[in-house]
């Protein structure tokens, strides 16, 4: 009896089934919430369903080509795109940018990551709604303080013009955003070997030689994570967009998301809404596996952080 | 003493059961606070409380008047229990209707009347058929709110308090600048330009949240074209891209283009467009009878009239808000049936005319309510045109599909933006799927 309890279980069996008894739960998990889903989803997406029908008809891929004809569709991608575009540079770029100024402040610099990461914990709808306040043209906060520094010709409807409504809502995202990459490129400056900058100055490397040639490539691959997390947060963005403008006016900034929403649980066309759905998760693939290339490939070239 | 692996994997096994337990709880529905009912009910029934569903109000203290009228009942019936619950519209959209086919839904509820709403419902199977009791119990709803929840041929709800689209203008500030109140198109159209002159705004229009966009168009287009033109567009004898209905889309962008409208009215919302006219900002606001509760609170005298038509003083546009239906799989059809002819009775309707300041959908007198004159005023048109001794017009989004009403409320954003032509709406309308 002594001689079975003396230590952990070493056959390969033993293990093989610590192994998988462990990793069960996390299974179970994804099989419940990702793999189920996805297979039904699947199956909305090639059938007519409204909803109501106890017996959908089969219809093939007729949904998938239905959004290939659909105008709404081209230009919410469209707007996707801009959103896409946009809405990952500026947050990485501002980030980055912020991220290097506060590497170096040392007294209050806690003070300014709670301040810069508080929008990002702030829950979207909360943020859409407040901003939806700022942006109002005519009690408005922008437009106030545009009135009042002489810029009046400057103010406008913002979300209710369709010619800024994408881009307001596009600043409004930003903002609550390039909190989390200034946190995460912060903590990646903290590995960054301090020697190689100081070398580089000797040499006689300016600030942005010294920041692109010896700290960007040494936080590449956080770098690249953050603009992978940012890009596919802009193919299924939704909620900001929902309750800022819900793809108005006039879909001036409807986007596969809200045009998923809309058609799924307003028009009852849920097969519809599926298909779009699915088209996010297939556009949003390839980026993610090239990103993720990219990373895999920069770490092993360089120092990773 | 069980060998070590197989307590691991018991450990590991028991976790999975704790998540799985975890991820597949039964849903808790509402708890039923109340006991089977001691003593007797209706013969056979199953005992338990009635439960009541309807959309949360903005203040939640809106519902206390309605559960006094409860207890009222409640006393009146002994052995029936009512439970009231209020959700807010958006989560009532989402889950009412799962809740409904799951059988662990409301035994009545408030829902909208129309294709797009009870029409739905009652294709899904979810109604309890309420022919029968129509006759039975005499229900004097009128005609043309009776038909808005007939479906099939069958009744199968009781329509909602009735709503009415019109303008409502400040009477001070148009005697202020000698304006009369408009009764033509031209008149309305003249009474504008002076406010403009003024430097106040004529017409806030609120364009925001899309939905107004509607209510813009069943006002003009009903004015223009009547009761019997509006009624043969929505049956579809007449189409959407007609002269007439582009007109009066033009209306509104001929309005926008002369700076009658706040600016880019889309970006208005509805509260905003709202505290406008309140603030004397605006002289002249498009709205619904239901706004008429937060008027008292303004220091000018206010005036309700029809959009004009082009050629004299309009008609009223007409809808219908939410009222009681009972659901097919309701426990308790006897109770539920009580309960809605106490919601159909003059006692509740002089209290939804005093208390919840709504017009309801059947004939009530209110000769000694104390209600305020505007408000007599609304109420005594509405019952006129309601009782049939005049034209009415019809609010279109509820009367509409989803589809309809999308395309509806884009072509009207799309036309104070620019984004569209007036024909170009009209034909979106057109084309917009009936199913």
């Amino acid at each position: 009896m002594a001689s079975t309890d003396s230590g952990p279980a070493v056959t390969r069996r033993a293990q093989a089934r610590l192994g998988i008894a462990l990793v069960a739960p996390a299974a179970i998990l994804v099989l419940l919430f990702f793999i189920l889903p996805l297979a039904n989803a699947m199956y909305f997406a090639v059938i007519r369903f409204d909803g109501v029908n106890p017996n959908p008809p089969f219809v093939g891929l007729a949904n998938f080509t239905q959004m290939l004809g659909d105008p709404v569709v081209w230009r919410a991608l469209g707007n996707n795109a801009i959103w896409i575009a946009i809405g990952t540079a500026a947050p990485l770029l501002m980030g980055l940018v912020i991220a290097l100024l506060l590497w170096n402040v040392g007294r209050g610099s806690l003070w300014y990551r709670v301040a810069f990461f508080i929008p990002f914990i702030l829950p979207g709808v909360a943020i859409g709604v407040v901003w939806g306040w700022i942006y109002d043209p005519i009690r408005g906060w922008l437009n106030e303080v545009l009135r009042m520094v002489g810029l009046g010709e400057a103010t406008t409807g913002w979300l209710g013009n369709p010619d800024t409504a994408l881009y307001a809502v596009i600043a409004t995202a930003v903002w609550a955003s390039v909190g989390f990459a200034i946190v995460v490129f912060l903590a990646a400056l903290q590995s960054v070997d301090a020697d190689l900058i100081d070398a580089a100055t000797i040499d006689g490397a300016g600030a942005v030689q010294r920041t692109r040639h010896v700290v960007l490539p040494q936080i590449m691959p956080i770098f690249l994570m953050v603009a992978t997390v940012t890009l596919i947060g802009g193919f299924s963005v939704f909620d900001i967009i929902f309750v800022m403008t819900g793809g108005g006016p006039a879909g001036a900034t409807e986007v596969l998301g809200t045009y998923a929403y809309s058609n799924a649980f307003q028009f009852n066309r849920i097969s519809y809404g599926t298909a779009l759905a699915l088209l996010i998760t297939i556009l949003a693939v390839p980026f993610t596996i090239g990103l993720n290339r990219l990373q895999r490939r920069m770490s092993l070239y360089r120092t990773g952080a | 003493m069980p060998r070590p692996g197989a307590l691991r994997f018991g450990a590991a096994l028991s976790t999975v059961a704790f998540v799985a337990a975890a991820c597949t709880g039964v849903p808790s529905g509402p708890s039923s606070a109340a006991d089977p009912s001691a003593g007797a009910d209706g013969g056979g029934e199953a005992t338990g409380a009635l439960r009541f569903l309807v959309e949360a109000p903005e203040d939640p203290a809106q519902l206390d008047p309605l559960r006094e009228q409860i207890t009222v009942f409640e006393g009146e019936n002994p052995g029936i229990t009512v439970e009231l619950e209020a959700v807010p519209l958006d989560t009532l959209r989402t889950t009412l209707q799962p809740q409904l086919r799951s059988g662990e839904g409301p035994d009545v509820f408030n829902w909208g009347s129309g294709p797009a709403f009870g029409g739905a419902f009652a294709e899904a199977g979810l109604l309890y058929d309420l022919t029968d009791a129509y006759e039975q119990y005499e229900w004097p709803i009128y005609g043309f709110a009776k038909d808005q929840v007939t479906f099939d041929g069958k009744i199968m709800g009781v329509p909602g308090e009735m709503e009415t689209i019109g303008l409502y203008y400040n009477v001070d500030l148009f005697k202020e600048l000698g304006i009369d109140e408009p009764t033509t198109l031209e008149e309305l159209t003249a009474a504008a330009d002076t406010v403009k002159e003024a430097g106040i705004i004529p017409i806030a229009v609120h364009d925001a949240e899309g939905w107004q966009g509607g209510h813009l168009l069943s006002m003009a287009l009903s004015s223009r074209v009547g009761g019997e033109g509006m009624e043969a567009l929505l049956n579809g004898e007449a189409s959407w891209d007609s002269p007439d209905v582009v007109a009066a889309l033009q209306t509104w962008q001929d309005f926008n283009e002369a700076g009658y409208l706040p600016p880019t009215p889309t970006g208005v919302d509805y509260d905003t467009g709202n505290s406008l006219f309140f603030s004397g900002e605006a002289a002249m606001l498009p709205n619904g009878s239901w706004l008429v509760n937060d008027i008292p609170g303004v220091d000018f005298e206010v005036g309700y009239i029809p959009f004009p038509a082009p050629d004299g003083p309009g008609i009223f546009t007409a809808g219908l808000g939410s009222g009681p239906y009972i659901s097919a799989n309701t426990e308790h059809p006897e109770a539920a049936l009580e309960f809605v002819n106490y919601l159909v009775s003059s006692e509740y309707g002089r209290f939804m005319v005093e208390e919840l300041t709504v017009i309801p959908p059947f004939p009530v007198d209110t000769d000694d309510l104390e209600i305020s004159p505007l408000y007599a005023q609304v109420l005594e048109d509405t019952s006129s045109f309601a009782g049939g001794e005049g034209e009415f017009g019809a609010n279109i989004d509820v009367r509409s599909t989803e589809l309809f009403n999308e395309a509806m409320w884009n072509g009207v954003q799309g036309i104070l933006t620019g984004q569209m032509t007036p024909e170009e709406a009209a034909q979106a309308m057109e084309a917009a799927p009936v199913e």
